[in-house]
């Protein structure tokens, strides 16, 4: 969904861990930007009234990006930035 | 309510965009130690974000993202008790100033503060159309900070809707990191443009705006982004993620394949502190959205309160640091220091850019009637899922205001907290009732003022007293 320019300035890179896979982020990323990053939009969360959701704004208003991160759900992923071994849940319905 | 536990500031800041910057800075140069609240990790705002180590350059980001390094160095040299990733979860007048509840690393603290400027900045307004809910589409808004975070761009060319400068800004970005936009839908008609005639005053103090825009169209345009003018109606469709664009142009709907949709119908001014704190706001008719009062000359709102930037209306980034720069000198002057010659310049500035404004706010005008034309299942509350049509038969069963519609459906209880709905539900009881946006009201704004949750309440060094 998501690429990262071959020209960006170098970034430090981070390990973050997403449902348990290891992935190298780089370190300015919000742990919401990280996951559109890595996986995209689709299955970001699940909404408890039914269907799919995914971040909206990225500013810290639409709470659409609210993930799980260190076992605290409902973070809002695009306030926190990524950090070495953080891990990250999205919030999903069992299949 | 002060102990042991409760700090004291003289002069608080709440926002570290250019507003919150200007204002720290110079207060700083002055002697002062203003405390700097902000939401973010490092300073810049939204329009700045990132700049403390950029991740693109001039080429890609324009010169104007740029420009805020100025500002940027001036108030990482000044002497401030600058605090990141600060949410500002409650706010009460009391007394000789204003207390505040602040949290910060999962722990909260209160702080009394005697002098409060607040800078907390714009968000994109919560505009419904049908499926503005499903992942791949994202306000333009968030397009740009994935830019400036982390020089994210999309992998497949986007399709790019709504109206403002904000649009072509993202979509002239895009081309230039070589991603240019599939299809650009403007909900502006081409003959809006025949506004700049009807005002020449403005028209020329927003040259500099007029001609940047114009400088990206014409890039846009001969590189081939296609440009609908005058749409009319927006749906995206796709599940689980977004997979067509569908728009409305003289009545017919058209359709394209696509799988990121990024949207813009304006920004307005971020309210949740200033209304929690129970300052009046009305109904701007020309920027179409809800501003809080203030006085002109010292853009003071009430003792002790400053508002400044694009919280206070959109006024743009140079007017935000303008803003910031005079509430600073209002308090310097107050504690008897000469600023007179330095703030003429400045008021004069001040009122070329909102002469200039008048201008972007009539050529960027969000269709009023927009709301009320969309199919009853759209989504007005994201957070509750509350529909168009939930909305109509609650009022038609008698919710006269916008908190019975919260209590009646739901809409604006989510951890939102109606900043998404708000504006929408006040346009849909003036409609309904038939009365202005001022008479129809807005949402009752309590704390907590962001979401938080109850073990970082648990947590909270001093529990605010209820």
């Amino acid at each position: 969904m998501f690429k990262r320019l071959d020209n960006a300035a170098p970034a430090a890179m981070v390990t973050i861990w997403l449902e348990g896979q290891p992935h190298s982020v780089p370190a300015t990323l919000s742990a919401a930007a990280a996951v559109l990053w890595l996986v995209g939009a689709t299955g970001y969360r699940d909404h408890a009234a039914g269907g799919h959701r995914a971040p909206l704004c990225m500013m810290g208003v639409c709470h659409d990006c609210l993930i799980t991160i260190d076992g605290q759900p409902n973070r809002q992923g695009c306030l926190v930035p990524v950090a070495e071994g953080m891990r990250l849940e999205r919030q999903r319905r069992p299949a | 309510m002060s102990d042991a536990s409760t700090h004291h500031a003289d002069v608080a800041i709440i926002g570290a965009g250019p507003a919150g910057m200007a204002a720290a800075s110079r207060l700083a140069e002055a002697g002062q130690v203003p405390v700097v609240f902000d939401l973010a990790p490092s300073p810049g705002g939204q329009i700045y974000r990132q700049l403390t180590a950029p991740q693109l350059g001039e080429d890609v980001m324009g010169r104007d993202y740029l420009r805020g390094r100025r500002l940027l160095e001036r108030f990482e040299r000044a002497r401030i008790d600058y605090r990141p990733g600060s949410r500002v979860w409650w706010a009460k007048r009391e007394g000789q100033g204003t207390t505040l509840g602040v949290l910060a690393d999962r722990r909260s603290e209160s702080w009394q503060v005697r002098r409060l400027i607040i800078a907390s900045g714009a968000m994109e307004r919560g505009w419904p159309f049908p499926g503005w809910q499903l992942p791949g589409v994202m306000q333009a808004g968030a397009g740009q900070i994935l830019l400036k975070q982390g020089a994210l761009i999309p992998d497949v060319p986007p399709v790019l809707a709504g109206t403002g400068p904000l649009l072509y800004l993202l979509a002239w970005q895009y081309l230039r990191a070589g991603c240019p936009p599939r299809l650009i839908l403007d909900a502006a008609p081409r003959s809006r443009y025949a506004t700049m005639l009807r005002r020449p005053l403005s028209t020329w103090h927003g040259r500099h705006y007029l001609l940047k825009g114009l400088g990206m169209l014409t890039t846009l345009r001969r590189a081939g982004v296609k440009v609908v003018h005058g749409i009319e109606g927006l749906r995206a469709e796709g599940n689980p993620h977004l997979q067509a664009v569908h728009y409305r142009r003289a009545g017919r709907w058209q359709s394209v394949d696509a799988s990121m949709l990024l949207t813009h119908f304006g920004v307005v001014p971020e309210p949740q502190l200033s209304r929690g704190l129970g300052l009046p706001f009305d109904w701007h008719p020309s920027q179409q959205a809800f501003v809080p009062h203030r006085e002109e000359a010292s853009l003071a709102a009430a003792p002790g309160i400053w508002l400044t930037g694009d919280g206070a209306g959109i006024g743009g980034a140079l007017n935000a640091e303008r803003e910031g720069h005079l509430a600073a000198l209002s308090i310097l002057a107050a504690k008897g220091e000469p600023v007179e010659n330095e703030r003429t310049p400045l008021v004069q500035a001040r009122r070329r850019e909102l002469s200039a404004r008048a201008l972007l706010e009539a050529l960027f005008r969000v269709p009023d009637g927009w709301l009320a034309a969309q199919p009853e299942t759209t989504l007005v509350c994201r957070c509750e899922a509350v529909s168009l049509g939930e909305l109509d038969a609650a009022m038609a069963q008698g919710a006269a205001g916008p908190g019975q519609l919260k209590a009646f459906t739901r809409c604006g209880m989510g951890p939102c907290q109606g900043r998404l709905c708000g504006e929408s539900v006040t346009r849909l009881l003036a409609g309904h009732l038939g009365t202005t946006m001022n008479a129809a009201g807005y949402y009752q704004v309590r704390p907590p003022l962001h979401s938080i949750t109850l073990g970082e309440l648990a947590d909270s060094a001093a529990p605010p007293a209820p």
